[in-house]
């Protein structure tokens, strides 16, 4: 099957560049392994602040918006980070004490939300903390081994209204209300609608993952992907690739086995080691696709800190990359690949780290790209 | 190799690293409580069990093996097989009356084909309805699928002669459905692959492929028929050099990863030789092979990629053919469960979670309204069609309309 | 009555100090037990887990091995909830002595012990997993214990028999009168009090760190501490413990326990001042990893989830001046008439498996001291949970169609779930789901197990052992303790303490699907969390 741009990775990465080619009116294919680091995103685009205009376009074509304003943003265990440029649900404050008295919701059987250190967090900053509990509806909790972020999602996008309701009820003399971050899954408009419902400043926070507002923002941007034309080959995984001098013909992968998928150019956006992207065993740390140069430490004892707080050396590991963000193998770039996302590590350290990595590096590849045609 | 050079086991639940991806995506988990979910009730629930069996648990059986939570793994933990292997391994009930006619698709096929008159009336009837309910506990709501006079099979056996006219051959495996119920949907792939130059030959002798079997904890007369079936399929693709389509995304999904993964049947030989029809053509054509397409023709097609066709990853040949057909205005749906899956709809305790996992997607349809959904599994068309009214057509047949 | 004085104290809250609370107050004593950190911290914590039918020490120490198959029995008896009456194997290798096993069986046989040749082809039918090239095996009353749940049920049953026990509480010094000890100066880890407790008898069940309390008495106890490295594997193997039929060596048995499988172990000499941080080197991990799959060949394919090093509490032999030689057994010293000082015993060597007749010996000498005249009960009464029910009866009891959680409860806990109240539905919620734990037996372990850290509860329930290694579970669990105990801020450095201490055991065998794990928890730590 032949394509303009193969990209490999369907998180944030490959989509952002998948989006942006076909919206150049590109054919693409993108192969994902399973689901992705979306799945577990904070709402925050790490080191970055306002977002650039095509980033803003493109997320405000498939129905997402962002935000950012200085200040901080409230984080699950009650601690304030710098702002960062965020999905609308991330509340952007102005500074920590945003409040003079705060209701706090937890959720019945609901343990991925954590109200005694929010409230902790909070007092810390002089705001007075009440918590109480939201109802739930007796469906639910039939089975409250499952209450997670999801499920509860999934229920409060048909009755949001009744959540309002009961915050309403709840309210005595707060000004502000903290609420978990388990609302619009499908419909995404349901944050907005709790925060207008709900006459105090109502600030959601972030609870363990599956991360709801990533889950969207991953649905939303692959049915943006599709509408476009691209064609998402979800839950396949690229095995190799034929390589022809300093170029990539083709790859193939495990659902489509011999028919394997060429294309102009490539992208590899396939992640750090949970998603694959990067592989390791006792020995050796590799890139499994390509056969890449990765840079890492030869000494396994180099890889760690035994710190856990600390920064650790084996998240840093990447593929090289030359200056155009190909890829090398023993030392020779690969022409019509470009490597983007968490699989360059922080080899590159001046294009950040995280969802910010992501999309510049996306963003670059798709210039190239296109520049190359 | 040196130790721990690699490290993946069978069904590799060691690889899984409690994301808890899957639980976003099983759509029985969202509507039905008792259900402990694809991460517990596979690879949690495996490492319990491997200290003892004791802690096997009866609630596997509302896995509806649709193997989403596959699909939707970043590990690439084969969930769905862990939860099935659980239930062969450690399920020792006998499954019900019901459940057993239920998978016996064959069987039934086989003894009301020749009556199917008397017998499509018969299902038809409100009071029939009932009566299957209250005895067998099928729910009275449920549509039955139509058997066809004659077999699909005794229909290409007397065409066989014709059919070895051709250059070249593939075999194929039309499954209880195609020959029971729905021949022209076989005899719409015979258009379609005669129309390439291609010839249609049935295997020596196929036997359902035991999905329903699998799923309804019939594992022995599954592997049984399995077995059969590999030995037909060798006899194809190794003696006759064929290769095998089906029209059917469960039947393939059986024939090329369950045996193997769940039946513990062997069949590495043939199991590349074994594909979709849709990815046969859409290879052919793409080979440089041509079709010529009836001018004028119109059709708004909205194709459903169905489970077991995600969990192959091969909606994608679909999807291109079905594109590349002239005056096809095509939509594809968002990737979602019609709650079906295979007999689990027409069970009466799984009726209205069939119903409330399917919601979504019976709304989208009614949402984009096209004129048919496309899909390649038999019971998602069934339960498509009866909820929301829409004709559901396999792409083979929308192809075999568009051709000359 | 002063509630300072006690009948008697001991000191050092391991096995054999929980099994000897336990002892002194079944026969009627006011007994305190202080402990410096938590329930099995020391060598009681990490080992294999494996209750020996003494095979191993046959050919070498019949004595050991014949006190091991004594306690084998009885521990299977009494505290049937800890143990998993696995059996196990001593399988001899193409490259081993077969004269060697000939030695073996007559030596278990000598000891008491039901050791029974078998034939490799039942072997392998018994054990799928073992080395199929495997020429020989013999078949033992090995079995598998937890030693967690086994030292909780004996601070538990002796709490129940009045005895008091006093955790994070360190011994700074002891109350003397000439030549006779009166008592304990204390000073409590967590708020810095300090408090003096008396007692006639104080026991030294410190294990390895024994040497320095017997000094801090005046008195010498000669230890010589010997690190034992161990990998625990992602899941269970093997249900049968596998040993290799040779003179005892390194990596040479592997023990299932619970969900997992455990190898082990080496054996190095080192200084007593490093017993505190022991860590597992990159030659251990290979070299555990390449003995042990000859014993199991899947063990070189399988995940390992962690690696971690105990420190066994080896004590120089009395009988010998020079000091030099080190005694297996089991070590107990009245050092009244050893050194001429009143009122302290010293009670160490052992092994897990014998820890109840150390425990005996110690009050023994106890009650001779006190002219108490009464005798042990422990080898015949059960320990709360182990009312001779299986866990399938326990849970058969309370729930009509137990979910998994529940199962894994009665596992666990024994009968002694059958004495909780019933969990409401909100305590159904699981907070650890690689080993099923639920907000109930969380719960459970706050208000009656004296948990105070997370690392605390996990040897209490299991929270935080299984692959995900508190991922997914230690911020739950954090998030219920912090309600518990109304103070967040502790714990959430104690939620960055014990990822700390679980990030110990991964990184020494970083690589693979643990460096996933690792990079993922990472992940949602610091990024999700914001920790």
């Amino acid at each position: 099957m032949r394509f303009d741009t193969v990209i490999i990775g369907g998180g944030l990465a490959g989509l952002v560049a998948g989006i942006s080619l076909q919206q150049a009116g590109h054919r693409t294919a993108i192969v994902s392994t399973g689901q992705n680091a979306l799945h577990f995103f904070s709402g925050s685009f790490e080191s970055m602040d306002e977002a650039p205009e095509r980033l803003k376009t493109l997320f405000a074509g498939a129905g997402i918006r962002l935000h950012y304003s200085a200040g901080v943003r409230l984080m699950p265990l009650g601690i304030f980070r710098e702002a960062a440029l965020s999905l609308e649900d991330v509340s952007l404050l102005p500074e920590p004490c945003f409040a003079d008295k705060v209701l706090i919701l937890g959720i019945p059987g609901y343990l991925d939300f954590f109200p005694s250190f929010l409230a902790e967090g909070l007092e810390k900053q002089g705001i007075v903390c009440r918590t109480s509990m939201l109802n739930l509806p007796e469906s639910v909790r039939e089975s409250p081994a499952e209450i997670r972020s999801v499920t509860l999602a999934r229920m409060f996008d048909r009755n949001w209204d009744r959540v309002v309701q009961q915050v309403r009820l709840l309210l005595k003399d707060e000004d502000g209300v903290v609420l978990p971050q388990v609302f619009g899954l499908e419909d995404p408009s349901v944050p907005e609608r709790i925060r207008q419902g709900i006459p105090a400043r109502v600030v959601f926070a972030g609870t363990m993952p599956p991360s709801v507002p990533g889950i969207r923002t991953q649905l939303l941007l692959k049915r943006r992907y599709e509408v476009l034309g691209g064609t998402y080959l979800g839950g396949d995984e690229a095995l190799e690739a034929r390589v022809e001098g300093d170029s990539v013909r083709s790859v193939t992968t495990r659902n489509l086995d011999r028919h394997a998928l060429e294309a102009d150019h490539f992208v590899l956006a396939s992640g750090g080691f949970f998603s694959k992207g990067l592989r390791s065993n006792p020995f050796r740390v590799w890139e499994p696709v390509f056969g890449l140069d990765v840079a890492y430490d030869e000494d396994r004892n180099a890889w760690y800190n035994d710190n856990f707080a600390e920064d650790q050396p084996y998240m840093n590991y990447g593929v090289r990359t030359d200056e155009a963000l190909h890829p090398l193998v023993e030392g020779r770039p690969l022409r019509n690949l470009y490597a983007i996302g968490s699989v360059l590590g922080a080899t590159r350290p001046e294009l950040g780290s995280g969802g910010g990595l992501a999309i510049r590096t996306a963003f670059h590849a798709v210039d190239e790209i296109l520049e190359a045609v | 190799m040196n130790p721990q050079e690699k490290t993946v086991s069978k069904h590799n639940f060691e690889e899984c690293m409690k994301c808890t991806v899957c639980t976003v995506y099983c759509p029985v988990l969202q509507v039905n409580p008792r259900y402990p979910g694809p991460k517990q009730a596979g690879p949690d629930g495996e490492r319990l069990r491997l200290k003892d069996p004791y802690f096997f648990s009866y609630a596997l059986k509302y896995c509806m093996n649709c193997k989403r939570c596959e699909v939707a793994c970043p590990s690439g933990v084969k969930v769905a097989d862990l939860i099935q292997a659980a239930r062969i391994k450690y399920d020792k009930s006998v499954p019900p009356l019901r459940d057993r006619l239920l998978a016996s698709t064959d069987l039934m096929g086989s003894v009301a084909r020749p009556v199917s008159r008397i017998v499509n009336g018969v299902t038809g009837l409100g009071v029939t309805r009932s009566v299957l309910d209250a005895t067998l506990r099928i729910d009275h709501r449920r549509v039955f699928p139509k058997y066809s006079g004659r077999s699909f099979e005794a229909w290409l056996k007397r065409r066989a002669k014709e059919q070895a006219a051709f250059p070249e051959q593939v075999a194929y495996f039309h499954g209880c459905y195609v020959n029971y119920n729905n021949p022209a949907l076989g005899k719409d792939l015979v258009k379609v692959l005669n129309a390439l130059g291609v010839g249609v030959q049935l295997l020596d002798k196929e036997k359902c492929c035991g999905i329903a079997m699998i799923t309804n904890g019939m594992s022995a007369q599954a592997t049984r028929n399995a077995e059969h079936n590999v030995a037909s399929l060798r006899k194809a693709v190794s003696e006759r050099g064929l290769k095998v389509v089906t029209t059917s995304s469960s039947c393939s999904l059986t024939l090329r990863v369950e045996y193997p993964n769940l039946l513990g049947v062997d069949n590495a030989d043939v199991r590349d030789a074994v594909m979709m029809a849709t990815r046969y053509i859409f290879e052919r054509l793409e080979a440089g092979a041509t079709l010529r397409f009836r001018p004028g023709f119109h059709k708004k097609v909205a194709y459903h990629v169905p489970c077991h066709m995600e969990r192959l990853g091969w909606g994608v040949f679909s999807e291109r053919l079905l594109r590349m057909i002239p005056g096809v205005e095509f939509m594809l749906l968002d990737s979602a469960c019609c709650g079906i899956a295979g007999t689990y709809g027409f069970k009466k305790e799984n009726y209205e979670s069939a119903q409330a996992v399917g919601a979504p997607l019976f709304e989208q349809i009614r949402a984009v309204d096209p004129e048919v959904v496309a899909c390649d599994c038999e019971t998602c068309k069934w339960q498509i069609e009866m909820s929301t009214g829409y004709t559901v057509q396999n792409p083979i047949s929308i192809l075999a309309e568009a051709i000359l | 009555m002063d509630p300072r004085e006690f009948d008697v104290i001991i000191l050092g809250g391991g096995i054999v100090g929980a099994g000897t609370l336990r002892d002194c107050a079944m026969r009627g004593l006011r007994a305190l037990l202080i402990e410096r950190a938590d329930i099995a911290t020391g060598a009681s914590g990490r080992n294999h887990g494996l209750l020996h039918s003494g095979a191993r020490y046959a050919v070498n120490d019949p004595e050991s091995a014949a006190e091991c198959i004594r306690e084998n029995r009885i521990l299977r008896q009494i505290a049937s909830h800890c143990i998993d009456q696995t059996d196990g194997l001593f399988i001899s290798l193409p490259e081993d002595d077969m004269a060697y096993q000939r030695t073996f069986v007559d030596a278990c046989l000598k000891a008491g012990i039901g050791a029974e040749i078998i034939d490799p082809a039942l072997a392998r039918q018994l054990e799928p997993s073992v080395n199929p090239e495997l020429i020989g095996a013999v078949r033992v009353p090995d079995a598998s214990v937890d030693p967690f749940r086994l030292c909780a049920s004996n601070m538990v049953d002796a709490k129940l028999h009045g005895a008091q026990v006093r955790l994070r509480t360190e011994v700074t010094g002891f109350i003397r009168e000439g030549d006779t000890i009166r008592g304990v100066h204390t000073r409590s880890a967590q708020t810095g009090r300090t408090a003096d407790y008396y007692a006639p008898v104080v026991v030294n069940a410190c294990g390895v760190w024994g040497q320095q309390v017997a000094e801090m008495a005046g008195v010498t106890v000669g230890m010589f501490p010997s690190k034992g490295a161990l990998l625990i594997f992602a899941h269970r193997i093997n249900n049968t413990v596998i040993n290799r039929c040779r003179k005892p060596s390194n990596a040479d048995i592997l023990v299932p326990g619970d969900t997992v499988c455990i190898i082990g172990t080496t054996s190095t000499r080192i200084p007593l001042e490093n017993c505190h941080r022991v860590s597992v080197t990159p030659d251990e991990v290979t070299l555990l990893v390449t003995e042990g799959a000859k014993l199991t060949p899947s063990l070189s394919e399988t995940r390992i989830l962690r690696a971690f090093a105990g420190v066994r509490p080896l004590v120089s032999d009395d009988s010998d001046p020079s000091g030099r030689n080190i005694s297996r057994g089991i070590v107990c010293l009245d050092h009244e008439s050893r050194d001429g000082l009143k009122g302290l015993v010293t009670i160490t060597g052992g092994k897990l498996t014998t820890y109840r007749l150390m425990a005996e010996m110690a009050t023994d000498v106890v009650c001779r001291k006190l002219g108490i005249e009464k005798a042990c009960e422990t080898a015949t009464t059960p320990l709360p949970g182990s009312q001779g029910r299986s866990y399938e009866e326990v849970a058969r009891e309370i729930w009509e169609a137990p979910s998994t959680a529940q199962k894994a409860a009665a596992a666990r806990l024994g009968d002694v779930v059958t004495r909780m109240p019933n969990p409401s539905r909100q305590d159904e919620a699981l907070v650890c789901e690689c080993e099923e734990v639920s907000a109930w037996e969380v719960n459970n372990a706050f208000e009656r197990m004296g948990v105070s850290t997370l690392t605390d509860l996990r040897r209490r329930t299991r929270v935080g052992m299984g692959t995900c290694q508190g991922e997914l579970c230690a911020c739950r669990a954090a998030g219920l303790l912090a309600k518990a105990q109304d103070c967040a801020e502790r714990e959430r450095a104690d939620l960055l303490k014990f990822m700390g201490e679980r990030w110990k055991g991964s990184y020494p065998i970083g690589w693979g699907d643990t460096l996933r794990e690792a990079e993922y928890t990472q992940w949602v730590y610091k990024h999700v969390l914001g920790l």
